[in-house]
């Protein structure tokens, strides 16, 4: 079965480089604009992993990933993030996420850290 | 010989202006006439005189008049008023507008040079407090005072005397001592004289024959003075320093004049010197509010731009290594693509260094030991030193006191400096690292780090911009310009500071003070 993944950054030039990436990996990437509409799907759609940017507007990175960590406990986030002067840790305060990445980053980077999570069947740091 | 001073009469008794020009001119001046007042102005806009000597009343335009006048076309003119029927109102008026001194006519001509004497001693001073004060490097002030106390007292040898970093008495500037043994044997005496108790050590002190005098009579190499000035320089009411004043000749007294003019020599000095301490404190403390004022500003701008750039960044990056993957490799195209993403780490890396500013991390102090961030930076930079030639020296004093300072932050700010050293030295050389123990002037203590390369120096024209952000002499690629602006801000958050100092040619050598 083919591994799902949903990625959600405001910045069209970042989802289309990271939905080829993963995609060419046999991944299948859904791409979102907004925090609003992912949640929306993610209620009708299962995903294993989320990647979600901070930096947004309308509703902010960090209550996206809140929110999908209250209701979808199982689901795999990796946060994406321009600023370094964001990170803090935790990365999101309250939540625990499974990987994060400091923009720019490679192709591989991406795909290595995806491929992580998922196999990662830990507690969450 | 030039002549004393350059002196305008001015007085419509074409007589008495005659007499007035003769006996100048025989005592060593010169001089022009002006026969009234107006006549008088044309001639003071024309040319410059030292001293004007003024009839009261003239006719056409009155001595009052042309005096006020004459203080518009030259500020720095001093006028004697000459009146011949003078009432003390008349005296007093003219006071006011500035004169130097008036005579009654008639006055003896004695009395006359007696007042110009005065008048052009205080020209003088005035031209001295002026060259003292408009010199902005403290060690030619210095000479340009030791320069004008020789020229004023009529002295065989002067030297200023000030203490050094540790306290200990040494000559800053002299005048007329050319060998060695003369010169110590003068600053013995000066630091006796600077040992006295305060309430002496801060009085004028005359002394005849120091050879014969019991204070100084152990020393060697005095014999040749006949007359010593001691004439202390005060601040805050404390003595800091001495100037020294010898005669050799045996008649050679210093009279009451001399002392007087002494005394007001040592305050203009003092007031020049309190002045010069001032202005540098101030222009000091602008340099680092401008400088503090900088780096929150590109904090500030370095915050919010690196999320704006970073996007498109990380796009370009993204999409090059997409299109890399399905690139031939031995294609111009893989080639150029290769060049594109070493041109986004480049970006990367810059914006991280810039961001260092932004970051809001808290310095975390403690009790840490100077010598011991020294050891651990060099491990780090040993080998890379060892592989360019650069011998490291050592100079770390032991038994410093603990600063309280973020471990971690002062090992990134000295490796910045060794680093730069590194660099400043491509064909090698020698690194030297010092530390030591300082008393500041107003008694707290600070440790004191100097990093010296014998590198190509700075050039004087950058070493003021080199502390600016994105300020870089490396090579395009090579220095992002912000590691000296990023060790600046860590050590001001310390409390410290930070300067640079060099001489082209020779190397270059970086001061790091933190309070203890």
């Amino acid at each position: 079965m083919d591994r799902k993944i949903l990625i959600i950054d405001d910045e069209a030039l970042v989802r289309n480089y990271v939905r080829r990436a993963l995609a060419s990996r046999g991944w299948a990437v859904t791409e979102m604009d907004n925090g609003a509409s992912a949640l929306d799907l993610l209620r009708r759609e299962t995903f294993d992993v989320v990647i979600c940017d901070l930096k947004m507007p309308d509703m902010r990175g960090e209550e996206v990933v809140k929110r999908i960590r209250e209701s979808l406990p199982a689901v795999r986030v990796i946060v994406i993030t321009g600023s370094v002067s964001n990170i803090t840790s935790p990365i999101v305060p309250g939540v625990s996420v499974d990987g994060f990445l400091i923009k720019p980053f490679g192709i591989d980077e991406i795909r290595d850290l995806a491929e992580k999570v998922l196999k990662n069947e830990g507690p969450r740091g | 010989m030039t002549a004393k001073a350059h002196i305008l009469i001015v007085d419509d008794e074409a007589q008495i202006a005659e007499m007035i020009l003769a006996s100048l001119e025989a005592n060593g001046y010169t001089a022009a006439v002006a026969y009234n007042g107006s006549q008088g102005l044309e001639r003071a806009s024309k040319e410059k005189f030292d001293l004007a000597i003024m009839d009261i009343q003239m006719p056409e335009m009155d001595g009052i008049t042309a005096l006020g006048e004459i203080k518009k076309i030259d500020p720095e003119i001093e006028v004697i008023i000459a009146t011949g029927h003078g009432t003390m109102g008349t005296a007093i008026q003219s006071m006011r507008k500035g004169a130097f001194d008036y005579l009654h006519k008639p006055f003896e001509l004695k009395e006359l040079l007696k007042v110009v004497e005065r008048a052009v001693e205080k020209r003088k001073f005035n031209d001295i407090a002026k060259v003292i004060f408009s010199t902005p490097k403290p060690e030619d002030q210095l000479r340009v005072i030791i320069d004008a106390v020789t020229r004023i007292l009529k002295a065989d040898e002067s030297l200023l005397v000030l203490p050094d970093r540790d306290g200990k008495p040494r000559i800053a500037v002299s005048e007329g001592l050319d060998d060695d043994a003369g010169r110590a044997s003068r600053l013995e005496m000066c630091s006796r004289v600077m040992l006295q108790p305060a309430s002496a050590a801060k009085s004028l002190q005359l002394v005849e024959s120091p050879s014969l005098d019991k204070k100084f009579s152990d020393i060697k190499g005095l014999e040749r003075v006949k007359f010593s000035l001691f004439l202390p320089l005060v601040e805050d009411n404390k003595p800091v320093g001495l100037i020294n004043i010898n005669r050799d000749a045996d008649e050679a007294y210093f009279t009451e004049d001399d002392m007087q003019r002494a005394r007001i020599f040592g305050s203009l000095v003092n007031l020049a010197l309190r002045n010069s301490s001032l202005y540098r404190q101030l222009q000091e403390t602008q340099g680092q509010l401008i400088q503090a004022e900088k780096m929150s500003a590109l904090g500030q701008l370095a915050g919010g731009l690196a999320h704006e750039i970073n996007n498109p960044l990380s796009g370009i990056l993204g999409l090059t290594q997409l299109v890399l993957e399905s690139t031939d490799k031995n294609s111009q195209n893989f080639a150029d693509l290769k060049e594109i993403e070493k041109a986004v780490f480049r970006c990367k890396k810059i914006i991280v260094s810039l961001l260092s500013f932004s970051r809001q991390e808290k310095t975390r102090t403690e009790p840490v030991n100077v010598n011991e961030v020294i050891e651990e930076t060099l491990t780090l930079c040993a080998r890379q030193m060892e592989l360019k030639h650069v011998k490291i020296v050592r100079r770390l004093a032991p038994g410093l006191p603990m600063v309280n300072a973020d471990f971690q932050q002062l090992m990134q700010v000295f490796l910045n400096m060794f680093t730069n050293a590194r660099d400043a030295m491509p064909d090698g050389g020698e690194l030297a690292i010092e530390t030591r123990l300082l008393k500041t002037p107003a008694g707290s203590e600070v440790i004191m780090t100097s990093i010296s390369d014998t590198g190509a120096g700075i050039n004087p024209d950058i070493v003021d911009k080199i502390f600016d952000p994105f300020f870089t002499t490396k090579p395009v690629g090579k220095g992002t310009g912000l590691g000296l602006s990023v060790c600046m801000g860590i050590i001001h958050k310390h409390n410290g500071s930070i300067k640079a100092q060099s001489e082209p040619g020779k190397g270059s050598t970086f001061t790091v003070s933190l309070p203890v």
